[in-house]
């Protein structure tokens, strides 16, 4: 192939991100929120912060937003940078031309629904019979066009929110932030907001950057995740790649249930391209490293659904074990099964069966490819 | 592309420089005077030492009445305090909203009046109460309102009512699974009293029991009415004595003043490191439905003690007032013919006092229009910028509630004389000196509305893209807005009811109403007095029952 003299020319196939964040660092005096974040985000895309409270990841948000403003890195919204430590460039918030929806909501109480999210039009000098028409469709979206003539203190929570994301889009910015705007919710109106944001999303086609600390809702809103952990990034991937192929421990044991394992690396007995790992009291499992460097000491993530529990030995020589039932667990839709893995304890979750009796000794079975090996040094 | 320093920060710092000024530049001329150990007729001072502070030792007396004093009018204070607390939020005594809303009662009529009607009432040879007992075949007097005790009564009654805030917010945050928890276990109510009740409000009422005695050490009215006629000192009014007398005694006074402000500094100082670390009662703000104890037939008994604390408190100062300031010469058997209204055509009659109450409610209003702007700036900054150094500007507007008024003004009498602009003994002065003794209460007022308020209701604002003046408009002072007439209203009372700043700083041009009550007091007739007080409640009271509808309007607007 020949090589291009000039260097690869501004990719065309690629489009340039939208959001794009580099070394972002923020401390409150001497304590770090952030330490150091790098993520882009495409146009059109959603991108979901997730991680457990105080992990940064509002504070990234807000860094974004133009209401922290961050110790040291860089911010730039379609290329141009709206924060830079090294150019000390820091533009006002109102100047950044993005949207936000916020935790608590922030309905102003002493206006009504319509006054609420007309304002960013009144803002941008809209007229007056265009605020109306804009308005009006923008709360026909959220479904709530009857209610405004209302004030936000005769509302629920559930319309508070809708209220709150129509008066965030309704000026067609060309990013919109999320500020954990589902976790006020109750669980099964939750579950319906999910799905209607993401609808929304993309019938939009808004650049969004969703925070939450909700497992669920970033597997479900999301088209990338970044896992934040103590003010870093700690992997940055697609709900599946995230899901299935954990990085870290930490990763493997926030993103649902897994069960870690850990022992040395038998490269005699690697074969077929899995990798061997026996552990202190001698048991053999085979996984796969996914193009991680597997080291003298290594730690796979099996996921617990992905444990099969079966009174007959399965077919098939590679992990399959018997093991010993300690107790189950009815939780409705499926069982947990604890169980004995040698003198090591491991969950398994199973569809709903006739509950197995403890004590019992049964067969345990996982896929190769579903034993994944975690990176080095990655606690 | 936006700056890295905003307008906003140079504004801010501005305004926290004003502050700085009106509060450090008293304080340094107050410190100066007190080492000064030079000839008091020059300034700037020749020569610095100690002196002064080690001739504090000559006045003995002063310092062992002021303790007692203190001392026992907080006992008082927090005994009246506790028991109206525990029945008003513990207990099913019948009107309990009403009660507790009338407790404030006491403190808007001022220690003041308490003072002068208390005095009408309990004089040894003229007092009413006197009279009655030696009509009924007492001999002597029952009691004697003259005295130390007579003096600390005074003061827990209409000074104390803080204590009564501080235990019933206690009793109120308290959250009743804790005492329902030892109930459960099997606990008889006196043992969960005893050993969960008592220990978890123990450090709150320590804290309360600083912060009143802090308050009584510095307390000036009540002391000077009731302690003047028997010369009986403290440390307030040996101060404003040395000032006034001649040749003043200037360095001295200066010296107990500064030695007063770090007495009550350090009680402060450890007022917060109680509430700090006995923070383990759950004062979260979140205000619990306290469990309410049935007391049976018990209620009607403390129903009277309700009663019969408002009746001492409110119903018998202002009726005395009332009936003194209807008579000729006020005795508590009047003849038909000593009853007469003229004490009121005196009064408004009087230029003194016209001059004087026009004046007052100028400054109120001055001083009220720009503290609320002053103050609201300064609370905004304090609480919602996070400017670097905000805690510092927090630290310094908070530091006039560390210095008794009295000693404040004497700072900046001190300060002002030489300044070079003219405004020493004017209305200006009053109104610089105004605008600083109630930062604290101003700021504190407008913060607790600011943080009412979600900051993300300002924040929505900015990244719906309005710019500063934008959402100051259309949000923030919306949103502020029944707050802030609120503590414009409060900072108007405050300004027509202040004493010990007025009293050393007003000029023969220049009276107020307050300390013009002193004077007719001392200097004319109880009876006038008595007029004279109550037409300065009406004014307080009116402005009061505007506050009164203006916070319901804010009740009602309450965001959740």
């Amino acid at each position: 192939m020949p090589a291009s003299p000039q260097g690869s020319p501004p990719s065309l196939s690629t489009p340039r991100p939208h959001i794009e964040v580099e070394g972002l660092e923020l401390y409150y005096g001497s304590v770090p929120a952030v330490r150091g974040v790098n993520f882009n985000v495409m146009p059109g895309e959603q991108l979901t912060l997730l991680g457990p409270s105080g992990c940064g990841k509002t504070t990234t948000l807000r860094a974004v937003a133009g209401l922290e403003q961050p110790t040291a890195g860089e911010i730039r919204i379609d290329g141009l940078p709206v924060f830079s430590s090294a150019r000390k460039i820091n533009v006002r918030a109102e100047k950044r031309g993005l949207s936000m929806v916020f935790q608590s909501y922030a309905i102003w109480p002493h206006m009504t629904v319509f006054d609420n999210v007309a304002y960013g039009l009144q803002v941008r000098k809209v007229g007056g019979p265009e605020i109306k028409d804009k308005v009006d469709r923008a709360l026909e979206m959220v479904q709530m066009r009857e209610f405004g003539g209302r004030r936000a203190s005769q509302l629920s929570g559930g319309q508070q929110q809708r209220v709150a994301l129509a008066r965030a889009f309704v000026f067609q910015p060309s990013v919109l932030l999320f500020d954990e705007p589902l976790s006020n919710l109750d669980a099964k109106l939750r579950a319906d907001m999910r799905i209607e944001l993401r609808d929304l999303q993309h019938r939009l086609g808004i650049t969004s950057l969703y925070v939450t600390h909700d497992l669920e809702e970033a597997l479900a809103m999301s088209d990338r995740i970044v896992v934040m952990r103590d003010g870093l990034v700690e992997q940055t991937g697609t709900p599946d790649e995230i899901y299935s192929l954990p990085h870290s421990e930490f990763v493997a044991d926030f993103i649902g249930s897994a069960n870690l394992i850990r022992g040395h690396h038998r490269p005699d007995l690697d074969c077929d391209g899995l990798t061997a790992l026996e552990t202190a009291t001698g048991q053999l499992i085979y996984g796969m490293a996914y193009g991680r460097k597997a080291g003298p000491e290594m730690t796979v993530s099996v996921r617990t659904v992905h444990l099969r529990i079966s009174q007959e030995r399965p077919a098939g020589e590679r992990n399959v074990w018997p093991v010993k039932i300690e107790k189950t667990v009815f939780q409705g839709d499926f069982s947990q099964i604890h169980l004995y893995w040698g003198d090591q304890r491991l969950v398994a979750r199973c569809a709903a069966m006739e509950p197995i009796a403890a004590g019992r000794d049964v067969y345990m079975a996982v896929e190769p490819r579903r034993v994944v090996l975690l990176s080095p040094g990655n606690r | 592309m936006g700056s890295w320093f905003s307008a906003q920060k140079v504004a801010g710092y501005g305004v926290a420089a004003i502050a700085a000024v009106l509060v450090l530049y008293p304080v340094y001329f107050l410190l100066q005077a007190a080492f000064d150990v030079g000839d008091p007729q020059i300034r700037p001072p020749t020569a610095y030492g100690l002196d002064n502070f080690s001739s504090l030792l000559q006045y003995p007396q002063i310092m062992l009445n002021t303790l007692m004093v203190s001392l026992a009018a907080t006992v008082m204070a927090l005994m009246f305090g506790s028991l109206m607390a525990w029945i008003l939020t513990r207990t099913n005594v019948p009107g309990r909203r009403l009660f507790e809303q009338l407790m404030a009662v006491p403190y808007y009529l001022t220690p003041l009046l308490g003072a002068l009607a208390w005095s009408l009432l309990g004089q040894p040879e003229s007092g009413f109460i006197n009279g009655i007992w030696r009509a009924f075949g007492g001999e002597g007097h029952l009691i004697d309102i003259n005295t130390p005790y007579g003096i600390a009564w005074v003061m827990a009654l209409f000074e104390g009512s803080v204590a009564f805030v501080m235990i019933a917010a206690l009793m109120k945050s308290m959250d009743p699974s804790l005492e329902e928890a030892s109930q459960v276990i099997g606990a008889s109510r006196i043992r969960t009293i005893m050993q969960i009740t008592l220990p978890l409000v123990t450090p709150g009422i320590l804290g309360a029991a600083i912060f009143v005695f802090a308050e009584m050490l510095g307390s000036f009215a009540v002391a000077l009415v009731l302690g003047l006629p028997t010369r009986y000192y403290v440390i307030t009014t040996a101060i404003y004595q040395m000032i006034q007398q001649y040749p003043p005694k200037i360095q001295v006074a200066a010296a107990m003043g500064a030695s007063l402000f770090a007495v009550m500094w350090a009680m402060l100082y450890a007022y917060r490191r109680v509430v700090i670390s006995g923070s383990y009662v759950t004062i979260t703000g979140k205000a619990f439905r306290p469990r309410l104890l049935d007391v049976g037939r018990l209620r009607y008994v403390l129903l009277s003690i309700c009663l019969l604390y408002l009746f001492v408190a409110v119903i018998l100062p202002l009726g005395t007032l009332f009936f003194a300031s209807l008579q000729k010469i006020a005795v508590v058997f009047p003849t038909a013919e000593n009853f007469t209204l003229d004490n009121f055509r005196t009064a408004m009659a009087m230029n003194a006092v016209r001059s004087a109450l026009s004046n007052s409610l100028l400054l109120a209003f001055g001083t009220a229009t720009i503290g609320i702007v002053l103050m609201g700036l300064l609370a905004w900054l304090i609480y919602r910028s996070r400017l670097p150094g905000s805690g510092l500007i927090e630290y310094i507007v908070m530091f006039p509630q560390a210095v008794p008024r009295l000693v404040f003004a004497f700072g900046l009498m001190w300060a002002w004389v030489v300044f070079p602009i003219p405004i020493y003994a004017t209305l200006w002065l009053l109104l610089i000196a105004y605008l600083t003794v109630f930062l604290p209460l101003g700021v504190r007022t407008i913060a607790g509305v600011i943080l009412q308020i979600d900051k993300s209701l300002e924040e929505c604002a900015q990244m719906c893209g309005a710019s500063w003046a934008f959402r100051a408009r259309t949000v923030t002072i919306p949103l502020l807005r029944p707050g802030l007439v609120a503590a414009w209203l409060l900072l108007f009372i405050a300004s027509v009811r202040e004493l010990g700043a007025s009293i050393l700083l007003m000029g023969p041009h220049s009276k107020v109403i307050t300390p013009s009550i002193v004077e007719s007091w001392f200097g004319t007739s109880s009876e006038l007095t008595a007029a004279l007080a109550l037409i300065q409640t009406l004014v307080v009271a009116l402005a009061i029952i505007v506050l009164v509808v203006v916070t319901r309007r804010v009740g009602a607007l309450s965001v959740d």
